[in-house]
């Protein structure tokens, strides 16, 4: 799964920081997600997407070898 | 949720919040009960020497009798280890998010897989008074293997978004 978070930072301006804690987890958990290091919950992409403002599918999306 | 009463909805809830984990600050008195152990045991060893293994009523062939003092040291002192490697092992991190119960679950799976192997390589390989080690081993082996493994991926996770902010 891969996803534009980091893209959808810089539109609204929020460092990894302030989206963890939005979210409520960590600052090293936002930071592998946008690395595709670790493939957050449903409930985590959901309240990524509550943040940003779009449907989960706009920021992430599904990749050929998932 | 209709179909069990509310409050037991509540409670379920509250149990898969908090997951069965110490508070933070636990870890602190863990690791204070093992370090005070230390000075303890060597005082015990400098008034009675020979160690344990004569005195514990339940090496073979000791007179020791059940719950003498050296009994009860024994006990003690195992308790104080094992109680204060549970605390460091099972207490929370500052935040406890979903991908540090994954990092939890991987590492408790590498300890089980590390404590079957060696303690099917010694049952194989060894006979006699040597079992009784083995299961003094099996006692901390697993608890201490998951904290390091444990410990060490936290590491590696803050040290890998460390330098990831330095890039941006």
């Amino acid at each position: 799964m891969k996803n534009n978070i980091r893209v959808e930072r810089a539109i609204i301006n929020i460092t990894q920081a302030e989206l963890a804690e939005k979210v409520g987890v960590s600052r090293q958990t936002i930071n592998t997600i946008e690395s595709n290091k670790y493939i957050p919950s449903t409930v985590l992409t959901l309240k990524i997407a509550r943040v940003f403002g779009k449907p989960v599918e706009e920021i992430f999306s599904l990749e050929e070898t998932d | 949720m209709s179909s069990i009463p509310y409050i037991w909805y509540c409670k379920l809830d509250r149990m898969a919040k908090t997951k069965y984990l110490f508070p933070y600050n636990s870890r602190f008195i863990g690791l204070a009960l093992i370090l005070v152990h230390i000075p303890i045991k060597l005082l015990w060893d400098a008034y009675y020497p020979g160690g344990y293994d004569h005195n514990n009523p339940t090496s073979p062939g000791s007179e020791t009798p059940l719950f003498s003092p050296p009994h009860l040291f024994f006990i003690g002192t195992t308790l104080m280890v094992l109680v204060g490697l549970f605390l460091i092992a099972f207490s929370k991190e500052k935040i406890e998010d979903e991908q540090i119960v994954q990092l939890r679950l991987d590492s408790l799976r590498w300890a089980i897989y590390l404590n079957y192997a060696i303690l099917l390589f010694t049952l194989v390989f060894t006979h006699g008074s040597d079992s009784k080690h083995i299961l003094m081993l099996n006692i901390w082996l697993p608890l201490l293997f998951f904290i390091f493994r444990f410990q060490w991926v936290l590491y590696r996770l803050n040290r890998s978004a460390k330098s990831d902010e330095t890039k941006l």
